[in-house]
């Protein structure tokens, strides 16, 4: 369509892209400014500090225990959730009496919110009382402490997000595989290809562009996690569970290290365009 | 294709059984103990009986402490006017870049485009520690404007659009040109009406990204008269934590409404979403 330079389009766009510029781009650079400076406490005005909050930052133990959390976490959380959420998709995507109101009860721990399946969590996996506790009774296992201890509580957070994230996730790949056309397998079966042979030459390569998206915001989206560690943990026990996220709030709001706080956000940017870089890299190259 | 044998459907059944205790353990607990006096909370969860998912005792007390004692009424108040305001300018906002973006030939387009495909990558929460000051310069702490405002224009939702309206035929609209219609017009009574499926999947997705956020509105709303929903349960974890029925009673709430709101609109919400991630 040719409408040539009218005023109408700007005029269309101008909310739009005043509210991703003002409130997304602008804080960001915002930020990223900040990153370079510090509070004078005798001044009250903001002094150029260069490198020194990066600098501070990475020679900081608690701060490189907490980046090591966050990768830990993710390199655990990321390929559990994205192979549950293959398998869940695939056998959503069976024939069976009854698959609309199973795929809608899978789809029930998306509308509980983050927050939400943390209080929920953190009280049934109560070491004394919880429900989790009872039923592992049940099979004779004794009561495990869970989120108050500091070898399960990265666990215990894994297992929570997995159950709130794995459905949302199975979603995307659900539409994907409804797009793979059937005569493809078909062919397939006359040629005597079953099982993991047809998922593996067929499935998965079909599944590239979904799988390439539900990879990258899988990530983005577990390093960023703050609720749990707000909520339930503090961070704790013993920096267990000290994310990125949770450090650089504690920086900018307890400790009033604002510039400190941007430098770390900065860092973890960094990080995540490095790993969402590196899986788009491997998932394009595969086959 | 191939039958499925019965022992393989048996499998399926069983399958599907063990998926649908695994999702609704934690909410079936929460709803059966918020219909309990706070000292049978945890009486029965040990041993495991009927007992423990079937209440004893019932009593709606904890739903009415909730809004006599803990104002309720305020939050979920706050939590619909501003989820509601995001919807509704979230969809206008969106939809008009949509339609500029799939309709329109301008200068500086293509670098427009990008800026909303990058913004794609910024999620709000990333976003929420830069610009807390920011807010707190324009004097928007404790006040909806800073709960609804930055979340309005969305990437996702224009992209939604885009991809809508870019495959309505021009034809349409240059008939409606030659007889001297305004573009609002065109937008208002041609395009609006027909995109209706993508507006319902684009207010879902604003929803969802108002419903979840937490960090935001635990930072820009220091009172309790502001409270959303996700801030006001966090206020109540740290505060009364042992006031468990109260706790359950509130977290069931905060999750029927959704439910309530969304499985209706399942169809759309799946079809939105997918179409996103499919397309990018």
């Amino acid at each position: 369509m040719t409408r040539r330079n009218t005023l109408t389009p700007y005029l269309f766009l101008f909310p739009a892209m005043a509210g991703l510029l003002l409130f997304k781009f602008y804080p960001l650079l915002n930020g990223f400014v900040a990153s370079f400076f510090a509070d004078s406490f005798s001044t009250h005005s903001k002094i150029f500090v260069g490198l020194r909050n990066y600098v501070d930052a990475l020679t900081s133990s608690i701060f490189l225990n907490s980046l090591w959390v966050t990768v830990l976490f993710n390199l655990i959380v990321n390929p559990l959730q994205i192979v549950l959420a293959m398998a869940l998709a695939m056998f959503l995507v069976k024939e069976i009496r009854g698959k609309k109101v199973f795929r809608t009860i899978q789809i029930i721990p998306i509308v509980v919110s983050f927050p939400i399946a943390c209080i929920l969590w953190s009280i049934i996996l109560n070491p004394e009382q919880g429900l989790v506790n009872s039923l592992l009774n049940l099979v004779r296992i004794p009561n495990q402490p869970f989120l108050t201890d500091r070898n399960q509580a990265l666990w215990s957070i894994i297992g929570i997000s997995t159950w709130k994230g794995v459905g949302y996730w199975a979603i995307f790949l659900i539409a994907g595989l409804q797009q793979i056309s059937s005569s493809i397998y078909e062919s397939a079966w006359i040629d005597g290809a079953h099982g993991w042979r047809t998922f593996w030459s067929i499935t998965l390569p079909q599944m590239k562009q979904p799988l390439l998206f539900v990879v990258i915001a899988d990530t983005v989206s577990n390093f960023l996690i703050f609720a749990p560690q707000y909520l339930i943990t503090k961070g704790g026990p013993e920096k267990s569970t000290d994310f990125l996220m949770y450090e650089v709030f504690k920086n900018a709001y307890e400790y009033s290290n604002v510039g400190g706080a941007m430098a770390m956000m900065v860092i973890l940017i960094v990080v995540v365009l490095a790993v969402i870089g590196l899986e788009g890299r491997l998932l394009r190259d595969s086959r | 294709m191939r039958k499925t044998s019965t022992a393989a459907k048996v499998g399926m059944y069983f399958i599907h059984a063990i998926l649908i205790c695994i999702v609704f353990l934690p909410l079936v607990f929460a709803i059966v103990s918020s219909f309990r006096p706070l000292e049978d909370v945890f009486k029965y969860v040990s041993p495991i009986s009927a007992r423990t998912f079937f209440p004893e005792r019932f009593t709606f007390g904890a739903y009415g402490r909730l809004f006599s004692e803990w104002r309720f009424g305020t939050v979920l108040w706050n939590s619909l006017v501003v989820v509601l305001a995001t919807v509704v300018f979230g969809i206008v906002v969106n939809s008009l870049a949509g339609l500029a973006f799939a309709k329109f030939k301008f200068k500086g387009k293509a670098f427009l485009n990008v800026l909303v495909l990058v913004s794609f990558m910024i999620p709000f929460e990333l976003i929420s520690i830069p610009l807390y000051p920011i807010v707190l310069k324009w004097g928007w702490i404790n006040t909806y404007w800073a709960l609804i405002v930055p979340t309005i224009a969305n990437g996702v939702v224009i992209f939604l659009y885009k991809q809508f309206f870019a495959a309505i035929p021009d034809n349409l609209i240059e008939a409606s040109m030659m007889d001297g219609v305004s573009w609002w017009r065109i937008y208002t009574s041609i395009m609006m009406p027909l995109a209706k499926p993508v507006s319902i999947s684009a207010g879902l997705i604003l929803f969802m990204s108002q419903w979840e956020s937490f960090l935001w509105p635990i930072l820009v709303t220091r009172s309790m008269e502001f409270r959303t929903i996700q801030a006001a349960l966090s206020d109540f974890q740290t505060e009364h934590a042992t006031m468990w029925n109260d706790m359950f009673a509130a977290t069931i709430i905060a999750f029927m409404i959704p439910v309530l709101i969304i499985l209706p609109f399942q169809k759309y919400f799946v079809q939105g979403i997918a179409t996103t991630g499919a397309k990018e």
